[in-house]
């Protein structure tokens, strides 16, 4: 049975049909394919196509447990798949609420994956169809309907009605049931609606002392005026409220252009030679008796105060002629509209990318506000579980490093060796130079693999298809190389570095993107990659006997990172040599030690420290810091005005990993 | 000729029917999209009057002009999805007035200008292109230039207007945005 | 009768083409996998977005299959197998292929979905750019042969294919269709890394199915039209010319399929600067050149 049947009895040609899906598995892997690699697992070789849309899928494999944001994604997810749709779950029996129950679950292991495609098969060739399937439901799908204003998104409420602001009708549009307020439009603070809105409010302080009447004014047709609500006669929109002030606030309007901008400019007149003669009624100049010409108070734009300069342009002028044209004006109906640093007001769009798109790490979010496709403000979030990192205090020893070892399954040996370091350093234990060589081994092959899949990611976002095979296969053939397997793949690794330096295009896609001043919050290769030579490894004895040298480079753009990231693998190779061997760090017994341990372990994506009190051999405190907590919060300047492609390759080029971050949640 | 006739009177009321559709969706890219099959309807028009290459030049140029017009539609329009249901016509008086004024011009000039002898065959097609060109390079090239010329100076003018004027000195007593 | 071994022949190139692609994409060669994939998208659900522009959601996929098919139409594969040699020929190939920005617009605009519209938009900033290189190589083509029939293009190439007579407006021509075919590097269209799909992204089931054949149909046209403009039609020696035709074809589309994958998907900004600063002056020297070359060798 599948769950996720199409509706229809199984006969005829459907049979055919379902033996043919049966065959063309296609499938959307959660959390991503990342993770996928990284515990070991080849997709493509297991017979299953992975897609981009989850409209394009038919199998939802879920790798490991996921934290409950990432399962409500996933449902949403779920429920966009076309049917038929199974739900495959690898290495996991813990129900997966609002998920429906799994089709099928196996064990996390390539041998597993296999088997289980080959039953899924028979479960599609079989169940395709089914005459009596219900709707898949779950809360995080219910829709609320909350109405907005087209021109002024700020502007959101849960009845129909309209603008406070310009009087337009409020459009419904759809968000989740359980959301809160907390939309991104309320952050897009760009100086058009900034400006606007900090103005409305001064008028209406100022309509307080002054006496004021309200006339009702349509926002495109400012000549439509009318002392009832109503529609507008010439193009239907509602006409918006608008209190109209005595004379004497004219003075004011001279110094608050937005005013003037909102409502018909009232006209003077002054003299062509004498521009200080200004009076209410035509006339001639009392200083050399030419006529007065008329003028509309909107001139006053070098005496306004701090505004947009979109409203400085040019296209101004153009509205103010805009009652004898008696003509739709493009720039008096984009006028609130916010604005991009280049001027054009544009419909501003939100899109979420993540938590399971294609080409970034799987976990991982980015809220963006495109502005056409140009990034115009985004948010970051890991939408991995926040860190717990005891999950009992005080815990034991050994549990404790498994725990942070399982912590973030793209590099778990890293964080088992810091935890090892920690654990160790606080037992006062001294580490035997032949083990830690090993280790420094092991941490080596984990900084390929991981620079490996880095680059399968990247190609994947790219579309570099030929990159992302050949990445993606080494990452696996190096996950758990021997030594002389290690060797035997160096050639490999150099023609890949070669054949890179000689893509077309690679370097136009990367040269300038991404381009970041050097900050102290950079860690790792992004950090190197802007010429700071900060690795820990440079402070490790191991490492130093073995000969080793932080890479650096020092344009610090997503080309530097990349071949950072490149220089760094051929150096792991000759660390893994002169180690001469590979161990998965082991917790030396630290009996019924106590004390406080420190130790800091350059991970594939930078520095993580870790401290803890150690009671009795059981931890009772502990506080890690990691290389992309800090790196999350690089991600809002990186993409700020860039395209859509570039921002995609300038985050990608930070390498976070969403599973060892802390959530840092936007205000 | 029955099948001919039908055809150009079948494309004449798509072609309006459309230029209808225009002004009676609340979305500007249904909008922009209902001018182009109504420019392709056109199209098909002198296509069915065996005037081969202007059809096609027609049903060419007509796509990739109202595409961009829809984008900048879309782009300026606060409301592109038409979601608001604004009201797509105004100046309703002008505008009736004006479209009256230029049918009756339109029918005037087909009825009262003499269009010289009908001819019995139209030439084929690749004739028709080797006419056209001789005419464009010929008689009208004067014209064609002129026109030409003209749409270039005012493409370039434009340009210029949408780009804002660099400021040369900053306003008093206020905080200046740099562009 | 032509027109019916035509179309035939059309479905069978989209076949091939679509098992060539599967070996660009997933490194197998397998002759039925396209087949099957077909038949799982019939089999599947054709979701429909909430909130759709109808009437552009479910005609997009449609355009994009007529308008290919159509530009098809006037390509010949023997001087005799051709659906209609129309005298507008060279011209008509681009009026129908414009049609396929219209249905990618559509496509983008109709499901509602921010990465459609985005991926729709895309498309129509780059075609201002490489339009021009579509139609300009085409006019120096059509200079040489002095004639918009596709037949009389074939045969004006008898003594020198166009290739090596005008190579500029060959490697413009071809950048430009495989732009238009928003294959890899140019699939900023439907980027998968970078939009999930893009226009694509919100098609399943028939939909799919209909938009995935009429690209199919689209590459093969593009391929066939390089044939004819740039690399002598059915002329070849020793073998009947629908082989040639086949061959040559085959081999375009082969090397269309193959190139992106051997490089990551250009950027946006550069394409639309590059056409622009690079591609224009080349195809009006191009023209310029043929126009010398033609005036002085006949």
């Amino acid at each position: 049975m599948i769950t996720g049947a199409r509706h229809g009895k199984l006969s005829g040609l459907r049979r055919l049909l379902a033996t043919a899906m049966a065959r063309d598995l296609k499938v959307f892997v959660i959390p991503g394919p990342d993770i996928a690699r990284a515990h070991g697992l080849d997709i493509n070789a297991a017979g299953l196509q992975m897609v981009a849309s989850p409209r394009h899928a038919s199998v939802l494999l879920v790798i490991g447990a996921i934290p409950p944001a990432l399962r409500e994604a996933a449902t949403v997810i779920y429920a966009q798949m076309a049917r038929p749709r199974a739900l495959f779950v690898l290495g996991t029996n813990a129900l997966l609420s609002p998920l429906p129950d799994a089709d099928m679950t196996a064990e996390l292991s390539q041998r597993d994956l296999i088997e289980g495609v080959q039953q899924l098969r028979q479960l599609f060739s079989a169940h395709a169809f089914r005459p009596d399937i219900s709707d898949f439901d779950a809360p995080v799908l219910q829709i609320r309907l909350e109405y907005t204003c087209p021109m002024h998104p700020e502007v959101i409420q849960d009845e129909p009605g309209s603008c406070p602001k310009c009087g337009m009708t409020l459009v419904p549009r759809e968000t989740q049931a359980n959301m809160e307020h907390a939309h991104m439009e309320q952050q897009q603070t760009d100086s058009g609606t900034d400006v606007q809105m900090a103005s409305t409010h001064e008028h209406q302080h100022m309509a307080d002392d002054t006496p004021a009447s309200v006339v009702y004014t349509c926002p495109m047709h400012p000549e439509v005026v009318q002392d009832e609500p109503g529609s507008c006669p010439k193009c239907g929109m509602f006409l918006e409220p608008r209190e109209v002030k005595s004379e004497s606030t004219h003075e004011h309007q001279h110094q608050h252009q937005h005013m003037a901008d909102d409502t018909p400019a009232p006209v003077v007149y002054t003299c062509p030679m004498h521009p200080e003669v200004v009076q209410n009624e035509p006339g001639s100049c009392p200083k050399c008796g030419m006529t007065l010409v008329p003028r509309e108070t909107q001139d006053t734009h070098e005496h306004g105060d701090t505004d947009s300069h979109a409203n400085h342009t040019g296209m101004d002028h153009s509205a103010m002629n805009h009652d004898e044209m008696d003509f739709m004006s493009m720039v008096d109906v984009t006028k609130d509209l916010p604005r991009s640093t280049d001027g054009l007001p544009m419909e501003w769009i939100d899109a979420p990318f993540g938590p399971f798109f294609p080409g970034l790490p799987g976990g991982l979010l980015l809220s963006l506000t495109l502005d056409g496709d140009t990034v115009a403000s985004s948010g970051a979030l890991s939408l991995t579980e926040s860190m717990n990192l005891l999950a009992h205090s005080p815990m034991d020893s050994t549990d404790f490093m498994e725990q942070l070892a399982n912590m973030d399954p793209l590099t778990p040996v890293a964080y088992r060796l810091l935890a090892c370091r920690a654990l160790e350093n606080a037992a006062g234990i001294n580490v035997p130079a032949d083990t830690a060589r090993a280790r420094a081994g092991a941490l080596e092959r984990e900084r390929i693999t991981s620079h490996l899949g880095w680059l399968t990611l990247f190609a994947q976002q790219t579309g570099f298809d030929w990159l992302m095979r050949r990445a993606g296969s080494l990452q696996l053939k190096f996950q758990h190389a021997s030594l002389e397997q290690i060797v035997a793949l160096k050639p490999a690794i150099q023609t890949l570095i070669k054949r890179l330096q000689r893509t077309l295009l690679l370097k136009s896609r990367t040269v300038g993107i991404g381009r970041l001043m050097p900050e102290a919050t950079m860690r790792g290769p992004v950090a190197r990659a802007a010429g700071l030579h900060d690795d820990a490894r440079s402070a490790d004895q191991t490492f130093t006997t073995l000969g080793f040298t932080p890479a650096g480079r020092k344009e610090s753009d997503a080309f530097a990172r990349l071949h950072v990231r490149l220089d760094e693998i051929t150096h792991s190779l000759m660390l893994i040599e002169a180690a001469g061997a590979m161990e998965s760090p082991t917790l030396l017994p630290v009996g019924t030690a106590s004390g406080t341990g420190d130790a800091t372990v350059e991970t594939p994506r930078g520095p993580a420290r870790l401290q803890l009190t150690l009671t009795h051999g059981q931890v009772s405190a502990a506080q890690l810091e990691t290389p992309s907590t800090p790196h999350l919060d690089l991600v809002d300047p990186l993409m700020e005005q860039q395209e859509l492609g570039d921002a995609l390759v300038a985050v990608g080029s930070l390498d976070l990993s969403p599973w060892s971050s802390q959530q840092t949640f936007p205000q | 000729m029955t099948a001919q006739m039908f055809f150009i009177g079948f494309f004449g009321l798509a072609s309006v029917w459309f230029g209808i559709v225009v002004f009676r969706t609340f979305s500007m890219v249904r909008s922009a999209l209902a001018l182009l099959f109504s420019q392709t309807a056109l199209g098909a028009m002198f296509l069915s009057m065996q005037a081969e290459f202007l059809g096609v030049l027609q049903i060419m140029m007509m796509a990739t002009e109202m595409s961009i017009m829809a984008i900048f539609m879309v782009m300026f329009m606060m409301d592109p999805g038409g979601l608001g249901e604004m009201d797509m016509t105004h100046q309703k008086r002008l505008s009736l007035g004006a479209g009256i004024v230029a049918f009756v011009a339109a029918v005037a000039v087909a009825v009262f200008v003499d269009w010289g002898p009908i001819a019995d065959v139209a030439p084929d097609a690749a004739q028709q292109t080797v006419d056209l060109g001789l005419e464009l390079l010929g008689r009208s090239m004067l014209i064609f230039e002129t026109a030409g010329i003209t749409i270039l100076t005012a493409m370039i003018a434009a340009t210029a207007v949408a780009i804002p004027p660099v400021k040369r000195k900053p306003s008093k007593g206020a905080t200046h945005h740099e562009h | 009768m032509t027109t019916a071994v035509l179309l035939l022949l059309l479905a069978f190139g989209a076949y091939l083409v679509a098992v060539l692609e599967n070996w660009a994409t997933s490194g197998r060669f397998q002759l039925a996998t396209p087949a099957f994939s077909a038949l799982a998208l019939l089999g599947r659900e054709s979701v429909l977005p909430r909130k759709p522009d109808r009437i552009f959601f479910e005609v997009a996929p449609t355009l994009l299959l007529i308008s290919a098919v159509l530009a098809a139409a006037v390509i010949p594969l023997t001087p005799n197998l051709i659906i209609t040699d129309l005298a507008t020929g060279a011209l008509f190939i681009n009026a129908a292929l414009v049609y396929v920005l219209v249905a990618l617009i559509m496509a983008g605009w109709g499901p509602n979905g921010a990465y459609a519209m985005i991926g729709g938009w895309r498309f129509l900033g780059q075609l201002i750019a490489y339009a021009m290189l579509i139609v300009m190589p085409i006019t120096a083509v059509v200079m040489r042969a002095e004639s918009l029939l596709t037949t009389q293009i074939v045969v004006s190439q008898a003594g020198l294919w166009n290739i090596v007579y005008q190579p500029v407006g060959f490697v413009l021509f071809f950048i430009a269709a495989m732009a238009l075919a928003f294959l890899p590097p140019f699939d900023l269209t439907t980027a998968k890394g970078e939009l999930a799909g893009g226009v694509e992204a919100e098609y399943s089931g028939v939909r799919l199915a209909v938009f995935r054949l009429g690209r199919l149909v689209l590459i093969i046209t593009l391929a066939a039209a390089t044939v004819v403009f740039y690399l002598g039609g059915w002329q070849g020696p020793w073998l009947p010319p629908w082989a040639w035709s086949a061959i040559k074809i085959l081999a375009v589309t082969a090397i269309m399929l193959l190139a992106g994958r051997y490089m990551p998907r250009i950027r946006e900004a550069n394409l639309l600067s590059w056409c622009w600063m690079f591609g224009i002056p080349l195809a009006l020297l191009n023209i310029f050149l043929v126009g010398v070359l033609v005036l002085v060798f006949s």
